[in-house]
């Protein structure tokens, strides 16, 4: 103990050391991995070899460029889809919610305890062409007689905003939940309408929250695979699908390694950009 | 709430329908709300509600009839058990590790400044939002490059990986909120820095540790993307399902997610209970 | 959870900017130490044929054995959580039989056990049921190790068609558990009649409720004998006419989805209305669907081999135990009654008239000289053909 005390400055690094020492080595050790196979090429015949395969990135690129803005259209729609569905739910249990928010919030955390495949398996039995929802919404006229709703990109969307829904809504929540609410009261007050009052006073405040919320969907979305494969077909392919049929399928794990690659930095070019605006400190907590 | 003067006039009076009107207007987003919540909880009930199915076959699509068979013997088809255990086993440790390591690291965080705070702050905010597939493909790359054997010791090396993260976030949120003039009240008192720690500092931040551990193991039983890319032919009940998925869910896996899914809402409501009770009205 | 509020203070001063463009440097050559300690050469591919088939095998039975198997493929009760032809061998030897059904297309199984097995390390089964192409392409890499002959005295009873392939002339290293038919399974209420042909699967009527197989010695195969082509030596210029075909069909709709042995669940739930499917799954599946039906085109059907190897790893002794168990064709036949599948076993058709007449003359099983002269076998050597492969993938998508 004495010896802390004379070197108390060690203190925060000993902490540290193990946790860190951990995530170093297998999170930023893996990536510069990932790196390094997506600059080998060859068969499990034959064997890997590295010798700067640049090829990897240009075919991986030219190749599955379809797949990579699908990925990022899907993501982009079905986060769009989570903050609109989210925000006045979210605004409801903040503001309404009374005595009952946090039984409230504990509806919208439930689905993440259901495991994944489940919950997106349960939307196969829910979206069956024989099922009640199609059924329903061909006598409404919503869907053509011979349509149907699985093994397309709707139900594709339909699924990956399902999943990612508590990721907007959460932190949409925290935001909203600090916001005074004699502030608002004091915005209708000065304001003709609460319309005005809520696009003045109330959505700027909760930025943070919408900033927060669209970050966490959309990139781990943009990654998923899941979805795609259970609700969709080829024609639904993700970027994540192919990555996944590469590495555990095919085993070309040079251009697997390479759609990796891009696709994370793509990632924190985004995420860059966001400490950038806000700030690291406040980002972790 | 502040004390009202009068009441500023409403603009909107008199007439049925404006009072109607307006009625709509502020029970919309009660009946999107509620509507939303339903949407939320749709799947689950569906999973819950065929659980009791007694299908004919081995796809569990329509429902046929009403049984409790496969709650009776839930681990009835082959290697569903196993793989369960599997899950379970691998989320123990994982959670046990990663909420040392990750409170640890919200503790000197919270407490304490010193250089390359802020890469910590970004080493442990990128895994909370990088795709799970770059995760968990990155790890494939390390253990081939390396010549690993891939299985439970690597899925369990995976898991510790991202529940760290998860953890730091949940304990310092805790952590932030107290109150050090308890801890200084003790050290007056005479006690050292061990004791303090045992006896005031860990028992107040529990419920923190406790609620970061509880979603490490959440986390760790559900994680399929990144097992699927490090588990070798060893088999967690994700992975038992999505194979299961391309020849017949059998209905026990209903079960087993209604299981899980109830024991997690169980404690997570335990852990809310516990909370509310030991923190004086008011405080954080 | 705390919440960002503010903005980060103030530009980064240059002493910051320094300090971190010195870290990143640092960082930035670990990857060049890491890549020395782990060698140049990436990560291993196969190693060299350690002849593991080569080792005294020792003969004793093992507690327990695993197998790895395609589903649908042993007889069983209905919901799948007992197995009684294992239940039978369990009983006799003792050992335990862990029976998974996890193979649901040769790719996807290779790819995952391809890692473990280039470095010679093994994968927790006994027994794999590789179709006969992926069978002689693990026997090529050095993954199988060679079976106890000594232990199958029943290997006598193997048919005579089935006893030499080219890729193992003596069956020292596989033995087939079943042949298939690779057809088209439907629903005959909902597509409205006979299917006899696998153009009419493109027909637009059944838009959006076909799917095909994702494996190109079934599909690909089927089209080709459609266009009179041969699948023993398939043309490159047929193969891409039909791969265009093909895609088009996905493009517009036609197409829902290619399958490994998935279709089953599509055809049980009717998302799918006709699939190209395996013969013995659809007897199997009527008990979800009683009014689907099994049909082998009139141009020809596909028929290939699903061989027992032994893995690296596996114990060779128990394996070749259970092995020569399924070669008594009192049990083959057990297991044929329920699979409806093509048996390799000489005396099953005596045995299985003893269990029910009617199975005797069943096709599927006992198939007879007309129907066996319309099966093929797609080449295996188009099937590791890179550029067949590079064009099949274009087709399924992924």
């Amino acid at each position: 103990m004495s010896f802390l005390h004379r070197h108390s400055w060690l203190t925060p690094y000993l902490l540290l050391a193990p946790g860190i020492a951990f995530l170093v080595l297998f999170f930023v050790v893996p990536l510069y991995y990932l790196g390094y196979t997506s600059l080998q090429e060859g068969t499990v015949q034959v064997g890997y070899t590295f010798n700067w395969a640049w090829d990897n990135y240009t075919s991986a690129f030219s190749t599955y460029r379809e797949q990579f803005f699908r990925s990022l259209q899907y993501a982009g729609i079905a986060t769009i889809l989570a903050l609109l569905i989210s925000y006045p739910l979210t605004y409801w249990i903040a503001f309404r919610g009374g005595r009952w928010k946090n039984l409230l919030l504990l509806f919208i955390i439930a689905p993440f305890f259901v495991t994944y495949l489940i919950r997106t398996l349960a939307w196969q039995n829910i979206l069956a062409d024989d099922g009640f929802v199609v059924g329903v919404l061909q006598a409404l006229g919503i869907v053509a007689d011979d349509g149907r709703l699985l093994a397309t990109s709707t139900a594709v969307i339909a699924g990956i905003t399902y999943n990612f829904l508590p990721f907007m809504a959460l932190p949409l929540y925290v935001a909203l939940e600090q916001i005074d609410p004699r502030l608002i009261e004091a915005a209708k007050d000065l304001y003709s309408s609460s319309t005005k009052a809520f696009l003045r006073v109330t959505l700027p405040l909760s930025m943070p929250g919408v900033i927060a919320g669209t970050l966490l969907t959309f990139i781990p979305a943009a990654g998923d695979f899941i979805n795609a494969e259970l609700l969709g077909t080829p024609n639904q392919a993700m970027i994540g699908n192919v990555i996944q049929s590469k590495f555990l399928e095919i085993t070309d794990y040079g251009q697997a390694a390479a759609m990796s690659v891009i696709l994370m930095a793509v990632i924190l070019l985004l995420i860059a950009v966001y400490t950038r605006i806000l700030g690291t400190e406040r980002m972790a907590g | 709430m502040t004390t009202a003067a009068e009441p500023l006039p409403r603009r909107h009076r008199g007439s049925a329908a404006t009072r109607l009107w307006a009625f709509v207007r502020h029970h919309t987003l009660t009946f999107f709300g509620v509507l939303a919540l339903a949407y939320l909880m749709l799947p689950i009930v569906v999973v819950i509600v065929f659980s009791f199915n007694d299908p004919a076959g081995r796809y569990n699509y329509t429902w046929e009839g009403f049984t409790t068979e496969h709650w009776t013997n839930p681990f009835g088809p082959p290697f569903l058990g196993d793989a369960v255990k599997t899950s379970i086993e691998v989320a123990l440790i994982a959670t046990l590790v990663a909420t040392v390591l990750g409170t640890l690291v919200a503790m000197a965080l919270v407490r304490y400044h010193f250089r390359g705070r802020g890469a910590t702050n970004f080493l442990i905010f990128v895994p909370l939002t990088a795709p799970e597939i770059v995760l968990g493909a990155s790890l494939l790359t390390l253990f081939l490059n390396l010549g690993t054997a891939l299985g439970f010791w690597t899925i369990v090396l995976a898991h510790i990986m991202f529940c760290i993260s998860f953890v730091v976030v949940t304990v310092r949120a805790r952590l932030v909120g107290f109150d050090r003039h308890v801890e200084e009240a003790a050290a007056d008192l005479g006690a050292n820095e061990w004791v303090t720690f045992l006896r005031i500092t860990l028992p107040l931040i529990a419920p923190g540790i406790l609620a970061g551990a509880l979603l490490a193991f959440s986390l760790s039983i559900d994680d399929f993307v990144i097992t699927s890319f490090n588990s070798g032919t060893t088999t967690t009940f994700p992975l038992f399902v999505w194979s299961a998925a391309q020849r017949g869910v059998p209905a026990e896996v209903n079960v087993i997610g209604t299981m899980i899914f109830g024991v997690a809402i169980v404690l997570m409501l335990a852990n809310v209970l516990w909370q509310y009770r030991r923190t004086p009205k008011g405080a954080v | 959870m705390n919440y960002p509020f503010e903005r980060i203070h103030g530009p980064m001063t240059r002493k910051q900017l320094l300090r971190r463009a010195a870290v990143g440097g640092a960082t930035l050559s670990l990857p060049g130490l890491l890549a020395a300690c782990g060698g140049g050469g990436g990560i291993e591919g196969e190693q060299a044929a350690t002849g593991a088939g080569e080792t005294t095998v020792v003969q004793e039975l093992a507690d327990e054995i695993t197998v790895s198997n395609w589903p649908f493929y042993i007889d069983q009760n209905d919901d799948a959580t007992s197995f009684p032809t294992l239940d039978q061998f369990t009983q006799e030897t003792g050992v335990k039989v862990n029976y998974l059904e996890d193979i649901n297309s040769n790719e996807e199984f290779f790819g995952e056990i391809q890692a473990p097995l280039s470095r010679g390390q093994g994968i927790d089964r006994d027994i794999i049921v590789p179709t006969a192409w992926l069978a002689a392409r693990l026997l090529d890499l050095g993954y199988l190790q060679k079976l106890d002959k000594s232990a199958i005295p029943n290997i006598e009873n193997l048919e005579d068609t089935l006893a030499s392939p080219p890729w193992d002339p003596n069956r020292d290293y596989s033995l087939p558990w079943q042949s298939y038919i690779t057809g088209v399974g439907y629903d005959p209420k909902k597509v409205g009649g006979e299917i006899t042909s696998v153009e009419q699967l493109l027909d637009p009527a059944l838009k959006g409720k076909v799917t095909m197989l994702d494996s190109m010695e079934d599909t690909a195969a089927l089209f080709m004998l459609e266009m009179g082509g041969d699948v023993a030596n398939p043309d490159q210029t047929m193969f891409n006419e039909i791969c265009e075909k093909l895609k088009k069909a996905v493009d517009d709709g036609q197409i829902r989805q290619f399958t490994g042995n998935d279709y089953t669940g599509l055809l049980a739930g009717g998302d799918a209305w006709a699939s190209l499917a395996w013969s013995g799954d659809i007897v199997i599946l009527q008990a979800d669907n009683p009014n689907l039906e099994f049909r082998i085109p009139d141009a020809g059907g596909i028929s290939s081999v699903d061989t027992m190897v032994i893995p690296t790893g596996g114990d060779v002794f128990t394996a070749s135990t259970f092995m020569n168990f399924f070669y008594d064709p009192a049990i083959a036949a057990q297991v044929a009654a329920y699979v409806n599948y093509i048996t390799p076993v000489k005396g099953t058709k005596e045995a299985i008239a003893e269990i029910d007449p009617a199975l005797a003359e069943n096709p599927l099983i006992f198939p007879p000289p007309d129907v066996l002269e319309n099966l093929h076998e797609f080449s295996a050597e188009a099937i590791e053909n890179p550029e067949f492969q590079e064009q099949w993938q274009a087709v399924i998508g992924v």
